[in-house]
């Protein structure tokens, strides 16, 4: 990393002095170990090292963006040399701007006990191998597919800005996919699941991850054996914290995007709802929610598959309260479009590697949990369902048309949740009709992982969502796909 | 001997020196182009040097997939070494059957290179700038989209002595246009040439510019059944999810709606033919070998409907029996390790003998054309249980005309269910490649019937 530091001290200075009004150079080194297996046998295993630099620049009002793992100076020279060319030939009739923001010096690290390249290879497989041997004891036939990936990423990183900004940092994320198929009696049942956080070695042990991973497939098997088709149409739902977060990360984090806003990923992700919402009101004013909708998107927990403490713009992390009581309070900003809504960046600018540019990305996005307790959420419900995972979901590209589709679901009655399993129950609905049913959250919480797509080239980046259980109220259940 | 053959041997010779088995050396060196827009300005502008050494390693069973950015011969030594070690503590893997072994000459394919792109970003800011003002002019209110090129020269060489190389150009733009936040349209051209591209460009534009026009006052649509008409660009998504599944490894741990039972079973409607063809002179996904030296071709997938058979590499086709289609890539899950496993290289659907006009003037059903759609995904994928989104230009056809643009609705249905009620192939066959699509895929227009179609309940 010390040669990567000076080349990219080197590249800001080669900016500068070749027509740059700004440049930002970004050196990652990184290790991925991962492995996949399919019912007990190894399907792939490797360890990649990579190290490059991203470097991107402002001149004449145009954006220039290059990357090369060659981290040699005549290369950066040349690279750079043809970002700006490329950046000045845009001939944007307004130019790009970027926020001011506090020059920093700072060093930051994901908190780690043990790391991945302390663990011995065969104990890395073992994990993996004694988890499929678990399932197969355990479910037999009931489970007859099972697929599972280990991802072990670690990277040292430093940024530096024209500016006088540099950011040195070192994380370590630790994820598992189990993708499984149950049989049951009406056909097979789906699920993949992903565990992950910002960890060493350690978060396996810490997290009960072999645990979570039987309960789960425990659930999916009894969904596959047992749930069956019904008739509801009206109902109360009471979803989990897993159900929850991904409401929060679809219908709440994603249209808060300012890039989406102001059309910047409109050939690609799309844009957003809220463009409608902002310029009938001011953030603060515009009711969204009912009062008990509260969403955070928080970099700074540590942990979480989203930790960081400043961003690939060197901007501090902080909470950003989305939705405050159900008013729409905050949006994700990088310093393009905070210098477009002439305010400050709330440091949401990640890249996933060297090769991409840094864009607006969510980190661990959540309902706040409220007063409610698991149990006082389904005292009142005549006739409900309890939707605790889902399978196939999806939105359109404003974010505003859902649809989440049930696996582990029970049926409520009498402020009971029974041991009737409902078979794949739709929630296709509006995110008014989410967040304007909602009447109820619990003070539980939950942190499910998972990655988050955007931008082109797509960047899937490591993100939690989650939060607490929460009731919404009288919902008409969607139409089935047949 | 050029310098890229130096370190295919190199590390050919470093791995046998470490006692490997099998190996294979394969470097692609090139330049990528990007220029992105919104708000009809470009908004970056961005250009990569990629220089990737990927190395597969085989010791009996046990096998290992590594790539070594920038290689040198130091770096290429170092990470051979550690991964020779690696793959030692690796257990067996029973997919594993072993690599193309036998010597083999391969095919030239001049037409996937056009020298012109080497000075091709001199120009194409500018282009990127009259296709944005074209689309305006044809009616767009704001205009974003992407345009890549870019070269590169891929060359590979396996211990069996199998050595080729080839060079590559492409470009893919797509464009989108807005008249108001939810009437848009959007164009995608791709092409290994630059012939016409300037044309190309302004046609993609003025095609998005009119979709999006015709998208203005749209109303919420209703949800049922209809016959739905997929253009090429929502066909090529939709059945791509299929295609996608002709991986054997895929069948095997349930992410296709496709079984060994269903080959030389009609599972499509008569009409539907489709072939994987990796020697298309205009193919993104054209190339001369696969990754382990195996000549690669063409490739029947459907006849007729029926399903002929399976995308195959040397493992796969051993453990099934068949014949090997030279379909080997580099393949994972989406994170993590690689491996050797089938994957398709151009998907081409034979078009049919409508134009779009005779497919909608047919149309005696109510029916909703989808001009395009993003985020796929399933219930259950052997199943074949999904939903699609529409986006841009959505219309209800009645009585064989265009009535009115509708919105907010949702293609709910299962995969082979599309395929077995395909009603009407258009004359269309377009090269399809974007976001949303990524694999090379020759699509025409494609009417289904009696697909269910939902939308949000409140």
């Amino acid at each position: 990393m010390e040669n990567g530091k000076d080349i990219a001290d080197f590249a800001v200075n080669y900016g500068v002095s070749h027509g740059a009004s700004y440049i930002e150079a970004r050196v990652v080194d990184s290790r991925d170990e991962s492995y996949a297996t399919r019912n007990g046998v190894i399907l792939s295993g490797g360890i990649t090292y990579l190290c490059g630099i991203a470097i991107r620049v402002l001149a004449n009002g145009g954006m220039g963006f290059c990357s090369t793992a060659n981290l040699t100076k005549n290369t950066i020279e040349a690279v750079i040399e043809e970002a700006i060319k490329l950046a000045k030939a845009s001939k944007r009739k307004t130019p790009i701007t970027f926020s001011d923001e506090k020059v920093v010096q700072a060093k930051w690290k994901t908190p780690v006990k043990i790391k991945f390249e302390d663990i011995s290879i065969e104990e890395k497989q073992k994990f993996m191998f004694d988890i499929d041997k678990i399932l197969n004891k355990e479910f037999r036939f009931k489970l007859p597919t099972r697929t599972f990936l280990l991802d072990l990423y670690s990277d040292e990183k430093y940024i530096v800005t024209s500016e006088g900004s540099k950011v040195e940092s070192e994380n370590s994320i630790i994820s598992t996919i189990s993708f499984n198929t149950a049989k049951g009696k009406a056909g097979g049942e789906q699920r993949m699941l992903n565990l992950g956080g910002t960890s060493g070695w350690e978060w396996i042990e810490e997290n009960n991850v072999v645990e979570k991973i039987l309960d789960d497939n425990k659930c999916l098997v009894k969904a596959a054996r047992n749930a069956i088709e019904t008739n509801l149409n009206e109902v109360d739902v009471v979803i989990s914290g897993e159900v929850a977060g991904i409401m929060a990360h679809e219908n709440v984090g994603h249209p808060s995007e300012a890039d989406r806003i102001l059309g910047r990923e409109g050939a690609q992700a799309g844009e957003s709802f809220y463009l409608d919402l902002i310029q009938k009101g001011n953030l603060g004013d515009i009711k969204i929610g009912r009062e008990e909708v509260t969403i955070i998107d928080d970099p700074t927990r540590p942990g979480n598959s989203g930790f960081y403490l400043y961003d690939d713009e060197c901007v501090k992390a902080r909470p950003r309260y989305l939705i405050k009581k159900g008013m729409l309070n905050e949006l994700l900003l990088n310093r393009e479009y905070a210098s477009r809504y002439n305010t400050k960046s709330n440091a949401a600018a990640r890249a996933i590697s060297y090769k991409r540019e840094p864009i607006i990305r969510m980190a661990n996005t959540y309902f706040a949990p409220g007063d409610f307790t698991f149990e006082e959420l389904f005292e009142d419900i005549k006739t409900g369902i309890y939707m605790k995972s889902f399978t196939e979901w999806n939105i359109d590209d404003r974010r505003f048309q859902s649809k989440y589709v049930g696996l582990e679901v029970y049926l409520i009655e009498n402020g009971e949740i029974t041991d009737t399993m409902i078979r794949r129950p739709i929630l296709e609905l509006t995110t008014f009709g989410i967040l304007g049913n909602v009447d109820a959250v619990s003070k539980d919480f939950n942190s499910p992982h998972g990655y988050c797509g955007k931008g082109e080239p797509m960047q899937g980046v490591p993100v939690w969502l989650g939060g607490p259980h929460v009731r919404l109220r009288n919902i008409n259940l969607g139409g089935k796909n047949k | 001997m050029s310098e890229n053959e130096d370190f295919l041997k190199v590390a050919i010779e470093i791995a046998q020196k470490e006692n490997i088995d099998e190996v294979i050396a394969q470097r692609i060196k090139g330049k990528t182009y990007q220029i992105r827009f919104s708000n009809s300005l470009i908004d970056n502008s961005k250009i990569w040097s990629n220089d990737i050494l990927e190395l597969f390693l085989a010791k009996g069973k046990r096998t290992t997939q590594i790539d070594i950015e920038a290689p040198n011969p130091t770096k290429i030594r170092n990470t051979i070494i550690k991964a020779s070690k690696f793959l030692l503590k690796l257990p067996e893997s029973f997919l594993y059957n072993g690599m193309e072994s036998n010597l083999h000459t391969y095919k030239k394919l001049d037409q996937i290179f056009d020298p012109k792109i080497m000075s091709f970003s001199e120009k194409a800011p500018e282009l990127v700038n009259t296709a944005i003002q074209t689309s305006l002019e044809s009616g767009a209110k704001k205009v974003a989209g992407v345009l890549y090129f870019g070269y590169s020269k891929t060359e590979l060489m396996t211990n069996y002595g199998n050595e080729g190389s080839y060079d590559g150009s492409y470009y893919r733009f797509t464009i989108r246009s807005f008249v108001d936040a939810e009437s848009s349209g959007q164009g995608i051209v791709c092409s290994r040439n630059l012939s016409g591209v300037e044309k190309k460009f302004s046609q993609a534009g003025i095609k998005a510019g009119e979709i999006a026009k015709m998208a203005v006052g749209g109303t919420q649509g209703h949800p049922g059944k209809y016959d739905v008409i997929m253009s090429p660009t929502v066909a090529a998504n939709v059945l791509g999810q299929v295609f996608d599944g002709l991986n054997p490894i895929k069948i095997m741990i349930g992410m296709s709606p496709l079984k060994n039972k269903h080959i030389g079973k009609q599972i499509a409607s008569e009409d539907f033919t489709v072939v994987d063809n990796a020697l298309l002179d205009n193919g993104l996904g054209s190339r001369p070998f696969d990754v382990e030296g195996t000549p690669t071709g063409k490739t029947p997938i459907f006849t007729n409907g029926i399903l002929e058979g399976l995308l195959h590499n040397t493992s796969t086709s051993k453990m099934e029996q068949v014949e090997n289609t030279g379909n080997s890539i580099f393949f994972d899950f989406g994170i993590g390790s690689k491996f050797l496993a089938p994957g398709p290289s151009n998907i081409v659907i034979s078009g049919g003998n409508y134009t779009l006009e005779e497919i909608i003037a047919e149309c005696k059903k109510p029916t909703i054309y989808l001009t395009s759609n993003w985020y796929t995904r399933f219930t259950n994928m052997m199943d074949g249980l999904f939903s699609t989104i529409p986006r841009d230009g959505m219309f209800l056809i009645e009585n064989g005309e265009i009535k009115k643009p509708v919105r907010k609705l949702r293609l709910s249905d299962n995969l082979l269910r599309i395929c077995s009620n395909i009603s009407a192939i258009g004359k269309d066959v377009q090269q399809i490649y974007w976001w949303e699509v990524v694999t090379p895929t020759f699509s025409p227009t494609i009417k289904v019937n009696d697909c269910t179609i939902t939308a949000a309940t409140q």
